[in-house]
């Protein structure tokens, strides 16, 4: 229950916010050359001036700015979303459509990311400055300088082109009817080159950011006592050192969960997978407001729930840290 | 009617007698899964309520138009049986097919006709208002027959040749009562065709299964089409070197990947079973520009290009040189002589532009111009770049402007903030279906795909709208060359380029680009090899 | 002095600025060595690398040179990232100071608008600022700017914190000295060596962030940027993967050398937190 209230006041701190963003995006693509209607007509492929009239008309695109954003902002009160042009259906099954990609790449990236980071952390900081740890951080450095739509491209000449080991792209194989273990193997084969992909860069932040909190906690009186009492060195570390070495990098996860998701507009992209951030840039493209502010609203609310899981998670690994103080 | 119009209509009718399967050599196999290609997605998927290649690829198969086109590009009966036009063209009458049902049971019949004819297609349909523009009224004397009356006339050949794209027909009980353009039905259509619809999950997959009650008897072969989503190019190329996919269509796949593919011995690639969707590239002028509104400097970038370089370098074997915005495929209307050319040759656009008096200025530049390129299309962008290219050449500076689709068509159409555009147009088998709209002046502002150019010639308005009514077909053949002659005379835009969509089938495919709207057609007759 | 002696006794900050060296020399040779327009019709389109003496590193899908494209482009690739990473500094600093030093109402409202920005995926609204306001490259790199300052706001806004208490302001303020002056003479220049130093993870993620944006076709097609030739080469990548893979290359050695080079001037700045 005190969790659940917790949550509810984060949310309430976080409304000004969201309303703030929202409002912002709404007259920022007022600006746009060109409306919904425009991209529908060149995805029909043509039409008169009276048919663009009546779709305006239709879609309330004749309206006032300010009546629109009024709308908008009432309807959003009930948790409606309104209703998408260039998808012909309510924005909210259109997202929750799109949800699940989006949520499962970015599950796997990030435990790919935080997995890694720690193991290979870990083993830089025990072997600091030998040569295991010269080439974990240089393949940190390596990784966090690539592109990762390149990373991406280069995957998919590697690994599917030439050893045809994983597809190049898609969520999973269509009209082949998998269904329950066949279904998860095949979603499962079909990310693992977007997780990489995605993961890449949050893997080399989270390795560095191991290794230097590794380093600081080992130097600490604690560790020291620890090695006194004669205890080995992998106990100390598992014991004692990991746990405290892991807060900046749960830490880091709540400040990233944005910038993940911005990642995955382009890695979508790349590997045509039906998620959030492909869609967050076709409604862009297609002036479709409703599907884009929802896509906002829904990964904002996404990023302040990481962030709420992020700091109860922290509470727990941390004693000093009382919950709702 | 006169004498060659009863000819021609006897003549269309045989051709439609003659079995469709029976070009083929070997024995069709009943079975299989078509597997397509479904490059863009569609907001709705019912060919009476939206005209285009997006639309057909699926609606195409669930409903029927009234008429098609055969191999050679005459119309053929498909639920219309027969036709017979007034000699005024005021009045169309159509038979209609008996004992033909939609797939939900209930039968179908000339109040079908009549309802999508008024409801559809004159409110709704893109190209069709503007083809159904003088419609009054479809009359039903009985279930079976359909006259259309208009208030100008016609030309039956027009009407024939618009049909097959512009004439789908929708189910009358499904569509009267609420929004029709939030029908369920739209996304999960409902229509007499070979193929019945059964799912659409949208971004992956749409399915259709064997229509058992076809009113073609033994057809179709196939038991299901499955259509997949994949727009990015480069995955689909992939799906179809798997057999994943076994039909590509409309050029959905990247140049290098046509060349690619046209190598190897289990793939054809083709424009055949495309003749009825040509499209010619276009450079698009503001004329509003004074510097563009002289003919001579338009003449002059069309000098500019080497597009036989541009196509043998860029675009491939599938590409011609342009001859005017009347293709060299459409048969019926396009003039095989007299038609001025705009051919290669820089000394003369250097002549030309200093004439104009656009001399060149400092680092050799003449003047600066802004162009839009559309964003549809890879060979669009790859154009746009050789413009560039070659304008720098003569001394004209080409600053390119990438625009989304709705920033593209906001800006040259409506805002008329452009210099030079370069995007498609799309022939739809007679020229005045969106063809003439090109040209004629007094387009309503923002009407994309339209005479935005601020160019009038009152030579030319008066041919484009004497042959859109005009009902003898050699007179309007006539004024139709008379057309192509003027625009390149005169020059208001440049079709430098004609280009017929590529098809990728995979060679199992049997009764493949039968008919020139192959993409777009039913599928009634085509089976797969096992 | 010893941070300079630091800085050069480390083999990684070296490497960094050799590499930033590197392209900045790329950049100034472009000119001599390609003075021809990079965007030009060069040759035959899709040559191999080495297939023509002409082109080494080959053509792109529209006949131009990748190698002049390659040496002009890193002119386009460190002005974007320096302009940019400048207008995020900017406004960060600018932003992060009014907050950390007067506290507040003033900063609750600007951490709520920082907030705001990082609330929304920066790359999106990227999209959006280049759906609005077109493909120029005036327009990517103000508004690369103006999604990367949130993070130079927060650390700005955290040293002001922790050093508007310091003595040598109070003593400051007690003389009667402006608001402006106790910021910009006082606290500022104590703020700014991390601030400096975070400058170079802003300008590997400018870089990053133009090449995305001209992967997706949303940079401006009239440079000659590496992002665009990546993009370029992906309708080919089955079979020329080279004209994708090679300015990839490139982007990838720039920004190492920028964070290896910030990394260098973070570890001399501050021992205690060098590696050990």
């Amino acid at each position: 229950m005190r969790v659940l209230a917790l949550a509810g006041r984060r949310l309430a701190a976080s409304l000004p916010t969201l309303v703030l963003i929202l409002v912002g995006l709404f007259l920022l693509l007022q600006l746009a050359p060109g409306d919904t209607v425009d991209a529908l007509m060149a995805q029909m492929g043509g039409g008169d001036a009276a048919l663009a009239e009546d779709l305006r008309r239709f879609y309330g695109l004749d309206l006032s700015i300010a009546a629109r954003l009024g709308q908008y902002l009432l309807r959003l009160v009930t948790l409606d979303l309104g209703f998408s042009a260039i998808y012909g259906k309510p924005v909210a099954t259109v997202i929750l459509e799109r949800l699940p990609a989006t949520l499962l790449l970015m599950a796997a990236a990030l435990s790919f990311a935080f997995f890694f980071g720690l193991v290979l952390g870990v083993l830089a900081a025990r072997r600091v400055n030998r040569w295991p740890d010269t080439l974990i951080s240089t393949l940190g450095l390596i990784f966090y300088a690539t592109p990762s739509f390149w990373f991406g491209l280069m995957a998919i000449v590697l690994f599917s082109v030439h050893l045809q080991w994983f597809p190049a792209g898609g969520f999973y194989e269509i009209g082949e009817g998998l269904t329950g273990l066949a279904l998860t193997l095949d979603i499962a084969r079909h990310l693992v080159l977007p997780t990489l992909t995605l993961g890449l860069i949050f893997l080399a932040i989270y390795l560095r950011i191991m290794r230097a909190s590794m380093l600081e906690v080992l130097s600490l009186d604690f560790v020291r006592t620890a090695r006194a009492k004669g205890l080995t060195e992998t106990r100390i570390v598992t014991r004692h050192v990991l746990r405290n070495a892991m807060l900046p990098m749960i830490t880091l996860i709540g400040l990233q969960a944005g910038t993940m998701l911005g990642g995955s507009v382009v890695v979508e992209t790349v590997f045509a997978l039906p998620g959030l951030g492909r869609l967050a840039y076709e409604s862009v493209v297609q002036r479709d407001l409703n599907t884009l502010l929802g896509i906002v609203f829904v990964s904002a609310l996404l990023v302040i729930a990481i962030n709420f899981l992020v700091d109860l998670l922290y509470a727990k690994l941390d004693p000093r840290i009382v919950s709702g103080g | 009617m006169t004498a060659l119009n009863r000819r021609d209509t006897l003549l269309l009718g045989a051709a439609g007698m003659i079995p469709t399967g029976a070009m083929a050599q070997e024995t069709p196999r009943k079975g299989g899964v078509l597997t397509v290609h479904f490059a863009t997605e569609q907001r709705i998927l019912n060919p009476s309520l939206q005209a285009s290649t997006g639309v057909y690829i699926v609606g195409g198969k669930i409903q029927e138009a009234l008429v098609d086109l055969d191999n050679d590009g005459n119309p053929v009966p498909v639920l219309a049986e027969s036709w017979k036009s007034s000699p005024d063209g005021k009045t169309h009458t159509f038979k209609l097919r008996q004992g033909v049902t939609w797939h939900d049971g209930k039968p179908f019949t000339s109040a079908d006709v009549a309802f999508t004819a008024m409801e559809m297609w004159k409110k709704i349909l893109n190209y069709g208002t503007t083809l159904q523009q003088f419609l009054t009224a479809v009359e039903t004397p009985d279930a079976h027959t359909a006259v259309f009356k208009y208030e100008r006339p016609m030309p039956q050949g027009l009407l024939l040749r618009a049909l097959p794209d512009l004439g789908y027909i929708s189910p009358k009980h499904i569509y009267e009562t609420g929004d029709i353009r939030q029908n369920p039905a739209n996304t999960a259509p409902i229509g007499t065709g070979p193929f019945k619809f059964v799912q659409y999950e949208r971004g992956q997959f749409i399915i259709a299964e064997r229509n058992t009650n076809y009113w073609r008897p033994e057809l179709p072969y196939l038991d299901r089409v499955v259509w997949r989503v994949i727009s990015d190019r480069a995955a689909a190329a992939a799906q179809m070197e798997a057999g994943q996919i076994l039909f590509s269509p409309y050029s959905s796949l990247a140049i290098s990947d046509f060349q690619r593919l046209s190598r190897d011995a289990r793939f054809e690639v083709t424009t055949k079973g495309n003749e009825g969707n040509a499209r010619t590239n276009t450079v698009e002028f503001n004329h509003r520009n004074p510097v563009l509104a002289d003919v001579r400097v338009r003449k002059a970038i069309g000098h500019a290009l080497n597009i036989p370089f541009f196509i043998e370098n860029f675009l491939g074997t599938f590409a011609k040189v342009g001859t005017g915005p009347i293709p060299s495929v459409s048969t019926a209307y396009y003039p095989t002589s007299g038609i001025p050319q705009i051919g290669y040759d820089v000394a003369l656009a250097n002549r030309l532009l200093d004439e104009a008096g656009q001399r060149r200025g400092a680092g050799g530049v003449r003047f600066s111009v802004r162009l839009l390129p559309a964003p549809w299309g890879e060979d669009i962008s790859l154009f746009a770049t050789y413009l560039q290219q070659s304008l720098q050449q003569v001394g004209i500076r080409v600053e390119i402007v990438r625009l989304d689709a709705a920033g593209f068509l906001r800006s040259v159409y409506n805002d008329w903030s452009f210099d030079l555009a370069t995007g498609w147009h799309q022939y739809r088998n007679d020229p005045a279906v969106s063809t003439t709209v090109w040209y004629r002046s007094g387009q309503p502002k923002g009407a994309p795909w339209t005479n935005q150019w601020g160019w009038q010639s009152d030579a030319m308005d008066r041919t484009i709208d004497d042959a859109a009514t005009e009902v003898d077909p050699a007179r309007r053949r006539a004024l139709y060359a008379e057309f192509q002659k003027l625009a390149q005379t005169d020059v208001p835009i440049l079709t430098p380029i004609e280009q017929i969509f590529v098809s990728v089938f995979n060679k199992r495919v049997r009764n493949a680009a039968n008919n020139p709207r192959w993409a777009s057609s039913s599928w009634h007759d085509t089976w797969l090899a096992s | 002095m010893r941070a300079l002696k630091a800085f050069f006794r480390s083999p990684p900050a070296i490497i960094g600025l050799l590499l930033v060296l590197a392209v900045v020399a790329m950049g100034l040779a472009a000119p001599l060595l390609y003075p021809n327009d990079p965007l030009g019709l060069a040759g035959r389109p899709l040559q191999w690398p080495g297939a023509n003496p002409r082109f080494p590193l080959g053509t792109d899908p529209s006949g131009r040179d990748i190698a002049a494209q390659l040496f002009h482009g890193a002119r386009i690739s460190l002005l974007i990232g320096f302009v940019a990473t400048s207008i995020a500094v900017v406004i960060g600093i600018g932003i992060g100071a009014v907050a950390g030093f007067y506290g507040g109402a003033a900063d609750t409202v600007l951490m709520r608008l920082t907030e705001a920005f990082q609330t929304l995926p920066n790359f999106l609204l990227l999209l959006v600022l280049v759906a609005v306001f077109g493909s120029t490259m005036e327009v990517v790199t103000v508004a690369i700017g103006l999604v990367s300052w949130p993070p130079v706001a927060r650390l700005t806004r955290a040293e002001f914190l922790s050093l508007r208490t310091r003595e040598f302001v109070y003593a400051a303020r007690i003389q009667g000295l402006p608001d402006w002056h106790l910021i910009f003479r006082e606290v500022l220049p104590n703020a700014l060596p991390p601030v400096i130093v975070y400058a170079s993870v802003v300008m590997a993620v400018a870089i990053l962030l133009e090449s995305s944006l001209a992967f997706l076709q949303l940079s401006d097609p009239n440079v000659p940027s590496w992002g665009n030739l990546i993009g370029l080469g992906r309708s080919v990548l089955r079979t020329e993967w080279y004209v994708s893979a090679i300015p990839g290359v490139a982007i990838l050695l720039a920004i190492l050398g920028v964070s290896l080079l910030g990394q260098g001037l973070n570890d001399a700045l501050n021992p205690r937190l060098a590696p050990r």
